[in-house]
C-alpha cells in the first residue's frame, strides 16, 4: 500500500486540500474522527481512481472547542461526513447541522472519551 | 409559481425497503428543496465496538450492521486486522472469501433489480427475480451454515471449509441460477415498458458522479471506473476473471444494467474459482494484540465500504470507523432530486438500492 500523510495544523487544512485535489484523479473517501482524550485527530482520506492502494491522508488535530473548517466548498459531497463529526464527536464543524444522524433524545457525542 | 407543498418521504413508505426519510417541497410536482434523515436506526455499533468487544469479537458485532452486508463487514474489518498485525492469510481462505463475496453480491444485486422492477408496477418480474434470489440464499446457507448472519470470514483465515458434496450442489445450483440471471438480464434489457420508464431518468452525470465522490454501481453507470475489487488488493479477483463494468448513460436503467451484468460476472468467477481452489489450511492461529492503525477498502454489492482501526496493544481497539456506500450516496442522492417530478423518486431511490442499517449503524 502507498499512503503519503500529510500533517497539517487545522488553519491549514482547508488551502492544502484545495491544492491537491483534482476530482479526475482522487476521490475523497471520508474524514474521520479519533478522540485522544481532549483532543480529537482527524483524518481526510483520498484514494486514487484506476490505482491500487494508492492514498492520501491529510492529518490534524483539533480541540473541542476549535472550529473545523468545512471542506464542502472544494469537495460538496463532504457535508455528510463533516455532519457526522458533529454528531458523534460533538465537533463544532462550520456550517454543520446536529442531528442527522441522532436524534435529540439520544447521548450527546458518543464517541468521545470519558 | 405553484402551491408549495410538503411531501414527507419515509422512514416508513410502501416503495422504501430502508428507514430513511426525505421530506419534499414540491411546486406543481416539482421538486424544489428536500431534507435527509438518516437517523432512525442509529446502534451506535462503533462505539460498542471500542468499549465492549475484544478485536476478536468485533467481527462478529460488524456482521450484524446489515444482514445484507454482513460477509462485507466482516471481511473489511477482518482484512484490516489482518494487514494491522502483518497475518498472512492461507490462500483457499482467501478463494473461499472470494466465493461467498461475490455470492453476497448476487443475491444483493437480485434484491435491488427485483425491488426497481417492484416499484415501476412490474410485479411478476420482481416475483421472479427474488425467486432466483431465494435460491443464491440457499447456497449461502450451504456454504457458511447461515442464512442472513453469515459469520463466515474471522480473523486470520474463514470458519468453514467447502466440502466435496456442498462444491457439487454449488456448481449443479449455480449452473441453473446463471442461465435464470441471463433470462432476467434480457428482460430488463430489453423490455418496452422498463426501458420507457427508466430511460433518462435520475441521471448522474460524469461529472457530477466525479464531483460528487459517488461509489458503486451507481458511479460505474455513470461512466467512472471506479472499483475497490479493482484498486484495492484484498482479495484476488483478478486470478478468477473479474471485469470492470461501467455504462455511459447514468440513470436508472443504466443503474440496473450494471448489476445485471455484475452479477453475471460474479457466477462467472465463482465457477473459476471452483475450477482454481487452491489445497491447504483454512485458518492460521492469531497471536498478538494489534497496534497502530490500518485501512481498508472493499467493494461491497452496493459500493465501496471503507474500515479504519486503530489499536493501542490491547484487547480492545481505540476506534474503529465504518464508512458504507450509501454514506457516500447520499449526497448525490439529495441533488439529484432538485427540479425532477416527484414521481420519479421511488425508482431513483431504489435505484441506488439504500441500506440504512449500514448508514446508521
Amino acid at each position: 500500500m502507498k499512503v503519503e500523510e500529510i500533517k497539517v495544523s487545522l488553519r491549514d487544512v482547508r488551502r492544502a486540500i484545495k491544492d491537491f485535489y483534482n476530482p479526475d484523479e482522487w476521490h475523497f473517501v471520508t474524514v474521520n474522527g479519533t478522540d485522544l482524550g481532549g483532543k480529537v485527530e482527524l483524518k481526510w482520506f483520498f484514494a486514487k481512481y484506476g490505482e491500487e492502494e494508492v492514498f492520501t491522508v491529510f492529518t490534524s488535530e483539533a480541540s473541542y472547542e476549535d472550529e473545523i473548517p468545512t471542506i464542502t466548498y472544494i469537495i460538496p459531497s463532504a457535508w455528510i461526513a463533516e455532519w457526522e463529526l458533529a454528531d458523534l464527536l460533538g465537533l463544532n464543524v462550520e456550517g454543520a447541522k446536529k442531528g442527522l444522524f441522532l436524534d435529540p433524545d439520544s447521548p450527546k457525542a458518543p464517541l468521545r472519551r470519558g | 409559481m405553484g402551491n408549495r407543498i410538503t411531501i414527507p418521504f419515509g422512514s416508513q413508505h410502501v416503495a422504501l425497503p430502508e428507514p430513511i426519510r426525505f421530506v419534499f417541497q414540491t411546486e406543481n410536482e416539482k421538486i424544489v428543496d428536500v431534507e435527509v434523515d438518516v437517523g432512525y436506526v442509529h446502534r451506535g455499533i462503533e462505539k460498542a465496538c471500542m468499549t465492549k468487544f475484544k478485536y476478536t469479537q468485533v467481527g462478529y458485532v460488524v456482521a450484524r450492521v446489515c444482514g445484507l452486508c454482513a460477509i462485507s463487514h466482516t471481511l473489511g474489518y477482518v482484512t484490516a486486522v489482518e494487514r494491522l498485525m502483518e497475518i498472512e492469510v492461507p490462500k483457499k481462505a482467501l478463494y473461499l472469501r472470494l466465493l461467498v463475496s461475490e455470492l453476497d453480491r448476487v443475491h444483493s444485486h437480485l434484491l435491488a433489480m427485483g425491488h426497481l422492477a417492484e416499484v415501476a408496477g412490474y410485479e411478476n418480474l420482481f416475483m421472479h427475480t427474488f425467486r432466483d434470489r431465494e435460491l443464491v440464499m440457499e447456497l449461502q446457507e450451504l456454504v457458511t451454515g447461515n442464512r442472513i448472519q453469515f459469520d463466515y470470514a474471522t480473523v486470520g483465515g474463514v470458519n468453514r471449509d467447502l466440502s466435496l458434496e456442498v462444491e457439487r450442489e454449488l456448481r449443479e445450483k449455480l449452473k441453473d441460477l446463471q442461465e435464470r440471471c441471463l433470462w432476467l438480464k434480457d428482460v430488463f434489457e430489453n423490455d418496452y415498458t422498463i426501458k420507457l420508464r427508466w430511460k433518462g431518468i435520475g441521471v448522474i452525470t460524469p461529472e457530477m458522479a466525479r464531483e460528487l465522490n459517488v461509489v458503486g454501481p451507481p458511479a460505474r453507470a455513470s461512466g467512472l471506473a471506479t472499483d475497490a475489487r479493482n484498486e484495492f488488493n484484498y482479495l484476488p479477483f483478478k486470478e478468477v476473471g473479474y471485469k470492470l463494468i461501467t455504462m455511459k448513460d447514468g440513470d436508472i436503467y443504466a443503474r440496473n444494467m450494471v448489476r445485471a451484468e455484475e452479477t453475471l460476472n460474479s457466477l462467472e468467477m465463482i465457477f473459476n474459482l471452483l475450477d482454481g481452489m487452491p489445497e491447504g489450511d483454512i485458518k492460521v492461529p492469531v497471536k498478538g494484540l494489534p497496534e497502530g492503525e490500518a485501512f481498508v477498502r472493499i467493494e461491497a454489492p452496493r459500493g465501496e465500504l471503507f474500515y479504519y482501526l486503530k489499536g493501542s496493544k490491547k484487547l480492545i481497539l481505540d476506534r474503529l470507523r465504518i464508512k458504507v456506500p450509501t454514506f457516500s450516496n447520499i449526497p448525490v442522492m439529495k441533488e439529484l432530486f432538485i427540479g425532477m417530478d416527484y414521481a420519479d423518486v421511488p425508482a431513483t431511490v431504489i435505484s441506488f438500492d439504500p441500506c440504512l442499517s449500514c448508514t446508521a449503524r
